[in-house]
């Protein structure tokens, strides 16, 4: 932390507060209003997922890895049935890539709707918190009509997924996306170019590409930053190369580029790109097969190390698993993009007030579930 | 007001000291919101539109002087818990804690190797409900509270009690 | 009636070699389920044979084509090792890492950020792995480029006892809080790192969590931290 000159004042922003990331505490150096030094302090959630992952069987695992990131738990289980499938050379049959791709981008949806209402929240804006939450429940419905769970899914297995669609399931998503494509009109005229909310958000917290790539951040957050960089186009896993959806950069539309409302405004648009990819993986969709086919008996990956990288709404998930040959993990790392993203909160809040910084940390949109793992 | 429906006519209110102040404690609990993980989101999704908490009269306080009820949702772990102990204290009496989901009742899945997690949070702070489930729904949680004014109802905060 | 039979073991012995065996286990006659099971070895073994004679084949391409089978890896191998000779251990390298000597390795990740063929500007995610109750501690780094899209990997041993590597914090900012977080569940120092402390566990915490031998405490601030099954059957 240094040394405190005589003038500024430690301000504690505790772990328990209403800003709804999670419990995340911020050590804050400030002359009068303006913020010289945050360190922010985490841990405080820190299950022991990676000693957890050496002591389960690789089955054992996926619910683990659901409850790391809570708010997208697809997006989780998938990196890491992708990175074993790698490992295991397993092949799944096209009706499993498609119900993934169809769960993971209404997952984003989900995640990306919580997100954007909790940082109105944050910023003063009540409404839009509740319009949100009204349409996540119906994403949250989708979901529990096909497994059953409304948070924490246990969803995608090893070679395949556990329940297969119900009857019903695409007149149901359609449905879905006939009512929810309307409404990011509805949002875009309430909270994104209304103006008290341009006045907190544009120019506020700019984050250069340089820096971003230094730091590692990735998803929305370099996106918004005018880096045109998406797994899901340049590095493409699963089936996503049979999709055609555009990856939206912020341009410093009402402000510069890679400030707070870019990184909001993104989020915005990836909702209706992630509508287009639902919207074709339904059409598509194989109608027989066997969700269960090719899960293995006994998972026993060949002794070896994988490192692989899929697109989380938050940005580039990647887990690194060395195997031994036995039931269990030798070694599983979960490389979150939120730890990155929450390490650069120090360069870029310099020099802004206190108010600011709130706005700075909602727009990074953090899960400390992941954080801490 | 179930006690009192039907039984009285003509602007009289005869009821026993104890149901009233009951009644007027219980109903309208405010919330001290301590989401910690997951089952934060689901008090979240509880609080919002389609599963009203402000119609059992309860509403999130950020402050824990401003507080009656303290949520703790979510996995408590040991750098956390000597908080959680200190923001217990901080509250005004009379207070009551509701435990959401398995992390907080008993450490929940993390209860096998978690060296960092606590095994429930009522080894630092007295619990009066918990609500189970990975995250419980949030018509779980409502039953909880309700289970939560019952006991309230049913106090009897004026008569001494013997130590 | 032996046609039919003949057919369903075929059949059975197809989707065997697929890998699924139900179609085997499942044949209710035991004659026929036994003789399915025969027939499925004689065709696994008929595979393994035709396998071997393709292979001279294959070897002989690739003596001709070995420049282009060679992974990114091997490329970024030699290129380090004609700048720096005697730092690379090209006997444990393989086609996945690079395993290096820890001294010159800052010089090294520099030459990797800022060489024109290589530039690695993301440094991607760190690794503490603990290879084994008496051997060394590994640390382990992924990196990307943005611009020539490529990947490496890069693999650093330090013993138990002695556990130092160099940092390259300054290099990539990232490594700053992915430093701290190796040092924090390994106990592995990083030389230069400008606040080497705990990040996720309190900062009074003992012990090295990831470690194979790690013993968790009793209790931390009179708390017990092992769950108590009192009362249990």
């Amino acid at each position: 932390m240094g040394i405190v000159k005589g003038d500024q004042m430690v301000l504690n922003i505790g772990p328990q507060h209403p800003s709804t990331h999670g419990v995340l505490r911020l050590k804050v150096v400030t002359d009068g209003e303006i913020v010289s030094d945050i360190e922010p302090i985490i841990g405080y959630l820190h299950r022991c997922f990676e000693k957890h992952c050496e002591n389960s069987t690789y089955e054992q695992v996926i619910p683990f890895t659901d409850r790391c990131d809570y708010i997208a738990s697809m997006n989780n289980n998938f990196g890491y049935v992708v990175a074993m499938e790698k490992l295991m050379e397993i092949k799944v049959p096209d009706r499993v890539e498609y119900i993934r791709i169809i769960m993971a981008e209404l997952n984003r949806i989900a995640s990306h709707l919580l997100a954007l209402g909790v940082y109105g929240l944050d910023v003063g804006a009540f409404t839009p918190f509740l319009y949100m939450f009204r349409d996540r429940e119906r994403i949250l419905d989708i979901f529990e009509l096909t497994c059953g769970a409304r948070l924490l899914y246990n969803y995608m297995w090893v070679g395949g997924v556990s329940h297969d669609l119900p009857v019903g399931f695409v007149e149901t998503v359609y449905g879905f996306l006939d009512y929810f494509e309307p409404k990011l009109k509805e949002y875009n005229e309430i909270l994104t170019y209304n103006k008290i909310f341009i006045e907190r958000t544009a120019d506020v917290g700019v984050l250069p590409p340089e820096v971003a790539i230094s730091y590692g951040v990735s998803g929305p957050n370099l996106r918004g930053s005018g880096v045109k960089w998406d797994l899901r186009k340049d590095e493409p896993y699963s089936i996503y190369e049979r999709f055609d959806f555009d990856v939206p950069v912020g341009e410093g539309t009402v402000g510069t580029t890679g400030d707070c409302w870019d990184r909001f405004y993104v989020r915005m648009l990836e909702m209706t790109e992630s509508a287009k990819i639902l919207r074709q993986a339904l059409k598509d969709l194989p109608q027989d097969g066997d969700v269960h086919q090719a899960i293995p008996k006994k998972i026993r990956p060949p002794k070896g190390s994988i490192y692989q990288r899929t697109e989380s709404p938050r940005g580039d998930l990647a887990y690194y698993i060395i195997s031994d040959g036995t039931p269990q993990p030798y070694r599983l790392k979960m490389r979150s993009p939120a730890f990155t993203a929450l390490s650069v909160l120090n360069e870029i809040s310099r020099g802004w007030m206190l108010s600011d910084v709130i706005a700075i940390l909602g727009s990074l949109d953090i899960v400390l579930g992941e954080i801490d793992r | 007001m179930g006690v009192f429906e039907n039984k009285f006519q003509d602007n009289v209110v005869v009821a026993s000291l104890d149901k009233l102040l009951g009644w007027a404690r219980s109903t309208s609990p405010w919330f001290f919101q301590f989401g910690l993980a997951c089952c934060a989101i689901e008090m979240m999704a509880t609080a919002a539109s389609r599963h009203d908490l402000m119609r059992i009269g309860m509403i999130p306080r950020s402050s824990p002087r401003q507080a009656d009820v303290m949520i703790v949702a979510g996995t408590v772990t040991l750098k956390m818990a000597l908080r959680v102990k200190k923001l217990y204290e901080q509250m005004a009496n009379p207070k009551y804690v509701i435990s959401m989901g398995s992390c907080a009742t008993s450490g929940g899945p993390y209860w096998q190797h978690g060296y960092h997690v606590l095994k429930g949070v009522d080894l630092v702070v007295p619990v009066d409900v918990y609500v189970p489930g990975c995250p419980p729904r949030p018509e779980a949680l409502i039953e909880g509270l309700l289970k939560l004014q019952e006991k309230i109802q049913s106090e009897r905060p004026l008569t001494r009690k013997t130590a | 009636m032996t046609d039919n039979l003949e057919q369903l073991i075929k059949e059975a012995v197809e989707k065997a070699l697929e890998g699924d065996m139900d179609a085997v286990n499942n044949i209710e006659d035991r004659v026929t389920r036994s003789k399915a099971k025969a027939a499925l070895v004689k065709a696994k073994r008929e595979a393994a044979k035709e396998e071997t004679e393709a292979n001279p084949d294959e070897n002989s391409n690739d003596s001709s084509d070995s420049k282009q089978d060679k992974t990114t890896n091997e490329h970024i191998a030699e290129l380090l090792i004609q700048q720096f000779p005697g730092d690379i251990n090209k006997e444990l390298s393989s086609q996945e890492h690079i395993q290096i000597q820890s001294k010159k390795w800052l010089v090294i990740s520099t030459f990797l950020r800022d060489d024109p063929s290589c530039l690695f500007d993301s440094l991607q995610c760190i690794t503490g792995v603990d290879l084994g109750e008496e051997s060394d501690l590994e640390v382990r780094y992924n990196l990307h480029s943005m611009t020539h899209r490529h990947a490496v990997e890069i693999r650093i041993s330090c013993p138990r006892n002695k556990a130092k590597v160099p940092s390259v914090e300054s290099i990539w900012r990232i490594g700053d809080w992915f430093e701290r977080e190796t040092y924090d569940m390994y106990g592995i120092e990083f030389e230069g790192h400008r606040d080497l402390k705990r990040i996720l566990l309190p900062e009074d915490w003992e012990g090295w969590p990831l470690r194979k031998d790690y013993e968790v405490q009793e209790t931390y601030h009179g708390i017990v931290v092992q769950k108590v099954k009192e009362g249990w059957e």
